[in-house]
């Protein structure tokens, strides 16, 4: 199982994403690869994070995006 | 359909098509300010219904339309119904990588829609070491306020309005008073133009074009060159490209930039002209 940084260095491998708390107000990720993104974590995780937890707050940092993962039952 | 008076109604809207979706459907990835200048302009309407909501945005003559369902046979049963579909110019766009856009693509074309354009997506890291600068054959400015009506002329001389989300005029005195256009002047008269938005570390460019007449002065390689070499915060830059504008294409490959997968598919109702 892949931890969420290596997860988020395999979507955009240009950035450093352990230099940002905001990965949105700092152009690291837009809408598409959180699409993205979710599509992995639930691949991951063998989870199914639902449509009204697919919003930019739940994706602003490790922190948030593990947050959300714990909340839809994955193991970290 | 309702005007919608708070960026908060819109949120409301998109949570309530959200709630309890098993497959949720969306081509609306509203940012709050931008929201807030539709609203305040009274271009967006919207209506919630079971297991949806729909948006329409009025832009020039025509209307963008945008979905939010739970599923595709909510954004089936409910879009069938939808008159304004039919009795309107309509656009949308269907975004995603080639296999997840089949089966949207399908529902639309049942409420009437039909092909109109194809757009691909082009992305680049920054490269290592310093950028190289731009030759110094022109001058590149940033734009004023006075050059804003002669760079939207060019721009919607250029674009298809219905498929490359053309700026309106405040859109332009925006960009220009925040520095996000470069212009290169010949004759006192915009001969180039490359308009961008960056933030954080992403870079975008929106608008990258030359006066036709001034095609063979080398203004877009400067543009771009000084673009690259003055955006030194930004790791990955992206742009949208009609897939059928082989030139243009070529000249981002030039740049540095690649395909990355991510396609925007832009359909038209039949009062749109083909």
């Amino acid at each position: 199982m892949n931890s969420v940084p290596e997860i988020l260095k395999r979507i955009r491998p240009e950035f450093d994403f352990a230099s940002s708390d905001n990965f949105i107000s700092d152009g690291m990720l837009d809408s598409f690869d959180i699409i993205t993104l979710v599509s992995e974590l639930d691949k991951n995780y063998g989870i199914s994070i639902r449509g009204v937890d697919i919003v930019p707050e739940n994706f602003q940092n490790v922190r948030t995006i593990e947050a959300l993962l714990r909340k839809h039952g994955a193991t970290l | 359909m309702n005007s919608l008076h708070t960026v908060e109604k819109v949120f409301e809207g998109i949570q309530t098509a959200k709630s309890g979706a098993r497959d949720f459907r969306t081509n609306f990835f509203p940012v709050p300010s931008k929201l807030q200048a539709w609203i305040a302009r009274d271009e967006l309407l919207g209506v919630v219904r079971d297991g949806v909501a729909f948006f329409f945005r009025k832009d020039r003559d025509f209307w963008h339309f945008y979905y939010c369902a739970a599923s595709l046979t909510a954004l089936r049963r409910e879009a069938v119904t939808l008159n304004e579909l039919r009795s309107e110019p309509m656009v949308t766009d269907i975004l995603g990588n080639e296999s997840a856009i089949g089966d949207i693509m399908a529902v639309l074309q049942e409420v009437g829609f039909r092909h109109h354009a194809r757009l691909q997506r082009m992305s680049r890291a920054a490269w290592p070491g310093n950028p190289q600068s731009a030759p110094g054959n022109v001058e590149v400015v940033c734009a004023e306020k006075a050059s804003c009506q002669a760079i939207l002329n060019l721009i919607e001389s250029e674009f298809d309005c219905y498929a490359e989300q053309l700026p309106r005029l405040c859109d332009v005195e925006s960009a220009a008073e925040q520095g996000r256009i470069l212009t290169v002047k010949l004759n006192d008269q915009i001969g180039g133009l490359l308009f961008f938005e960056t933030q954080g570390q992403a870079s975008t460019i929106r608008y990258w074009v030359v006066e036709e007449r001034y095609r063979a002065f080398r203004i877009g390689s400067t543009l771009m060159l000084h673009y690259l070499a003055t955006q030194k915060d930004a790791r990955r830059f992206t742009l949208w490209v009609n897939a059928n504008n082989e030139k243009a294409i070529r000249k981002y490959r030039h740049y540095g930039y690649a395909c990355d997968g991510l396609l925007d598919l832009v359909l038209a109702n039949r009062m749109i002209p083909s």
